[in-house]
């Protein structure tokens, strides 16, 4: 790394949600960095704050989070850029595919109308036949005919309108794409395809993406490198073939064992026992020490920083640097 | 679709041929004789008594008599009202047209300014200006229209004599063309805005329930994430997924303009069908109170089934389902 | 643990649950404080009252007053006894016609909801029937033929406007009649009667609890009409009635109408607004 340009760098970006009874940190001191054709698949449970650190980028979230560190894209700061700014990368250079593709249309306006409203954001004269033009080719490269365009959300399948997500977030061919749990709720039949379709997107036009998902194999098919979440901290950070073929900190360990082997080969798949922690309280010591088969004394202590590997991955856990 | 409205129609004809019959009852359960009920009178002659008899079949077994009951009125015979001797229907769109003009420029009225507020109230939910409007709304919505059109005319013309108390046309003037109009419109500012008072709260509850609903809707999140303009996205999007309920609701509302305000034009001595239900009860003319249900009941059936096959061309998600 | 136990301790955690958040909702709170007044204005009438409501005691359209605070009416009779009086009529009218709305309709949407089939498509087909016929004009005429009694305007009132109360069992029922506890008491034998009365309109009967509140406030509102069509009972002190004698003097006699007017904005403004209050604690999707 290092030569290429960052096109997305996070710098201990924290984020908190103000509630009644306390804040609830959903995301703490995260650092990450992102080149230009880099595909990278954050993971993590639900509730690990993976989701939010999404919506944090994308500057979505609602008025009770409190965001801090910096987020820079290119040469923009998206924590401190201003309305103007924010609205002009919107979509043409940062586009999303959310997991609710069945809501994330209005039911009653014709699946096209919206597609033209949204070109319009940026390409204000447009016309209909220019949207519909550019809709028939991404929308061929996700296999779908161009006449659903005239159709409403109801009366297309949750694959086809999730297809129809993923053309309609390349329609001004942004910088970045981020993919929140984008193939959750299909079927594993269509996940598959879909997920076939984003891999030929990233190959094809060399989509910058980051992909938000529960699922290991998501990450292990379409990305070259991954993050791993837990309690709303980066855990492991590296390249998937290093992360997810030899692990080292003991979560990815054991989130690798709770799912089927790579590799076909079945294996006893084994949970993590426990519970995510409370976040709203501060942890003493590492957040993942209470359900961790490796934790000793300095596990209770004090939470790991983010340590080099020197292998292109970084690692929050008090065994690195350690004994090693 | 096709089988939703048949179905919807099916439950419309029902509907009609249950009020007929429960019509049909009511007088023979009524205490007194149905003869004096059918003829209009407490002591009908027997020229009128043999007529009656023999025009709703009163000697006949009681099935008989419904049948014939119910067909002498599909043929548009509502009886006829020996106290104002003129056919029932003939007294019916006399009136019709003077409550229409009450009814139908206030339910707009109450449509615009009510749906209007609840935007408004919708725009910052908890502020000074919602709060106050809901406890307006609530008020109003408390308060029987009578009364409200009794405190406008203690208000407006007893007080501050800016519009008539009543009637629709100032009777010692003859008014032609232009002029017949402008007194006609100031005659129906009171009434009108009873009425309109009346009608707001409900349409302001509705607009700020779907609304509220509406704006916690994820496609909000995705043309946001698009960079597009919150008002666009509420002008365009929010207020069209919002309004359906609304449509629904003056749809349904529209079924009543014939006699909901039958209490309020009393109060106004319009001229129009409250007028003539108040007369009807206060000289027990039967025929004519009965008929002006009739009247009302059918017509409220089948203007709610047209709104529903509006309502099934109007929203695509029940078109194709 | 048995099936009556987890859905007596359902009911119960939900009354409390819902005890909290009804006492945190504002709305409920002022109605039901107004009507705590109301209640208690009905309960002590003939202490609070100056003079006795029937008796011709002072002169005619006599403006309010150190001796008759809200004046007196058309045949002089004490406008502020009228009101205090007609709290309980109102009260009466209001909350019978109103329960005998939410047992029938308590009764026919649980029973239709609860077994479905057949039955559920007949009942279902009465409940829209009914839900058509244009009400005020049909009580209007069965009051002006069968004659205007309190018992019949409640009977009628009540007999009339349970559709609504209907649907809300129904859908209820609907998705009970699906849920765990009563499949066990099937399981155990308990009879389908015996399931319908002691767990399926016990946990479904909230909806149906805050309509019928907002249902009494119809029911004032429309026996306030009835008597102001001159259709009330002319032995009964009634608001409605009054603005009826009241109208011919509004513009010399304001007070004989006004006041009983504001007796039925206040008591119909608080049975909404603990309706509305039960209406939002009972459903999520409506609380913010």
């Amino acid at each position: 790394m290092g030569e290429k340009q960052n096109l997305l760098s996070l710098e201990d970006v924290c984020i908190g949600y103000e509630t009644p009874t306390g804040t609830v940190r959903a995301v703490v001191n995260a650092t990450l960095s992102l080149s230009a054709g880099d595909t990278l698949g954050i993971v993590g449970e639900s509730g690990s704050g993976k989701s939010t650190l999404a919506h944090g980028i994308l500057r979505l979230l609602p008025k009770t989070a409190v965001v801090t560190g910096r987020m820079m894209f290119q040469d923009v700061d998206l924590l401190r850029c201003d309305a103007k700014t924010l609205k002009d990368l919107r979509w043409k250079d940062i586009a999303v595919v959310f997991q609710k593709s069945m809501n994330s249309l209005s039911p009653v306006h014709k699946v096209g109308e919206q597609i033209v409203d949204i070109y319009r954001v940026h390409v204000p004269q447009a016309t209909k036949e220019e949207v519909y033009d550019r809709m028939r080719h991404l929308l061929s490269v996700v296999n779908l005919p161009d006449r659903v365009l005239d159709l409403y959300p109801h009366q297309l399948s949750g694959g086809m309108l999730q297809r129809i997500s993923i053309s309609l977030s390349l329609i001004h061919q942004p910088k970045l794409v981020i993919f929140d749990e984008a193939t959750t709720a299909l079927d594993v039949v269509t996940q598959g395809q879909v997920l076939s379709e984003i891999r030929r997107l990233q190959s094809e036009m060399h989509v910058t993406s980051i992909l938000i998902t529960h699922d290991v194999s998501v990450v292990a098919e379409t990305c070259r490198r991954v993050a791993v979440m837990y309690a709303g901290h980066l855990m492991e950070v590296g390249p998937v073939d290093q992360v997810l073929v030899s692990p080292r900190h003991p979560y990815t360990q054991g989130l690798l064992a709770s799912f089927p082997s790579l590799s076909g080969a079945r294996r006893r798949l084994r949970g993590i026992p426990g519970t995510l922690p409370d976040l709203k309280a501060e942890p003493k010591g590492c957040v993942f020490a209470p359900r961790c088969p490796k934790a000793f004394d300095r596990c209770h202590e004090s939470m790991p920083p983010a340590v080099d590997t020197g292998t292109g991955c970084t690692v929050k856990c008090h065994l690195e640097g350690s004994e090693r | 679709m096709g089988r939703y409205l048949g179905k919807r129609s099916l439950t419309g004809l029902l509907t009609v041929i249950v009020v007929l019959v429960l019509n049909f009852f009511l007088i023979h359960l009524a205490p007194g004789d149905p003869i004096t009920i059918l003829a209009g009178m407490d002591n009908p002659s027997q020229e009128l008594i043999d007529i009656t008899k023999a025009k709703y079949g009163l000697d006949k077994p009681i099935y008989v008599q419904l049948w014939t009951y119910i067909k002498t009125l599909l043929k548009g015979d509502l009886g006829h009202s020996i106290i104002q001797a003129r056919p029932v229907s003939q007294l019916i769109m006399e009136r019709l047209g003077n409550t229409l003009l009450l009814t139908l420029t206030s339910a707009v009225l109450a449509l615009v300014i009510g749906t209007a507020l609840g935007i408004a109230a919708s725009r910052k939910p908890g502020s000074a200006l919602d709060n106050v409007l809901s406890l307006i709304a609530y008020v109003l919505y408390s308060m029987p229209g009578f009364w409200l059109g009794l405190m406008l005319i203690l208000l407006f013309s007893s007080t501050l004599r800016l519009f008539p108390t009543s009637g629709m046309v100032d009777a010692r003037a003859s008014y032609t063309g232009i002029a017949y109009v402008l007194d006609v419109l100031k005659h129906m500012v009171l009434p009108v805005g009873t009425l309109t008072l009346i009608g707001i709260p409900g349409y302001f509850r509705i607009t700020k329930a779907s609304l509220a609903q509406v704006l916690k809707d994820d496609y909000n999140t995705l043309f946001l994430a698009a960079g597009m303009d919150e008002k666009k996205i509420f002008r365009k999007y929010c207020f069209r997924n919002a309004i359906l309920p609304t449509i629904t609701t003056f749809g349904m509302r529209l079924a009543y303009v014939i006699a909901g305000s039958a209490t309020v034009e009393i109060v106004f001595a319009w001229p129009g069908m409250g007028r003539l239900v108040m007369s009807a009860i206060n000289t027990r003319d039967y025929p004519l109170l009965m008929g002006v249900y009739l009247v009302t009941s059918v017509s409220v059936a089948v203007w709610m089934i047209l709104v529903d096959i509006f309502y099934a061309i109007a929203d695509p998600r029940i078109r194709y389902s | 643990m048995s099936t009556a136990t987890i859905s007596t301790n359902l009911t119960k955690r939900r009354l409390r649950e819902f005890a909290g958040a009804f006492m945190r909702n504002r709305q409920a709170v002022i109605g039901l404080s107004l009507l705590t007044f109301i209640l208690l204005v009905a309960i002590l009438a003939p202490v609070l009252a100056p003079y006795d409501p029937y008796a011709l005691i002072g002169n005619l359209l006599e403006a309010p007053s150190k001796a008759h605070p809200m004046g007196t009416d058309n045949l002089g009779r004490d406008v502020l006894s009228r009101v205090i009086y007609g709290t309980r009529v109102s009260l009466l009218i209001g909350t019978i016609a109103a329960a005998l709305s939410g047992i029938l309709g308590t009764s026919i949407g649980a029973t239709a909801g609860f077994f479905g089939g057949k039955t559920d498509a007949i009942l279902s087909e009465v409940i829209d029937i009914v839900l058509m016929i244009p009400t005020f004009f049909l009580i209007l005429i069965v009051v002006a033929l069968m004659g205007s009694n309190m018992l019949n305007v409640m009977v009628v009132i009540g007999l009339t406007s349970w559709p609504g109360n209907a649907r809300l069992m129904r859908s209820q029922a609907l998705s009970l009649r699906t849920r765990t506890f009563v499949q066990a008491a099937r399981a155990t034998g308990e009879s389908e009667w015996r399931i319908l009365f002691r767990y399926i309109i016990p946990n479904g009967i909230f909806p149906v609890v805050s309509n019928t509140t907002m249902q009494v406030a119809t029911a004032i509102l429309t026996e306030a009409s009835l008597s102001f069509l001159g259709l009330g009972d002319p032995n009964l002190v009634s608001w409605g009635q009054m603005i009826f004698n009241g109208r011919t003097y509004i513009s010399s006699a304001w007070w004989v109408a006004a006041f009983p007017g504001i007796a039925i904005v206040i008591t119909v403004a608080a049975f909404y607004m603990i309706g509305d209050g039960l209406n939002k604690v009972l459903n999520p999707k409506l609380r913010s």
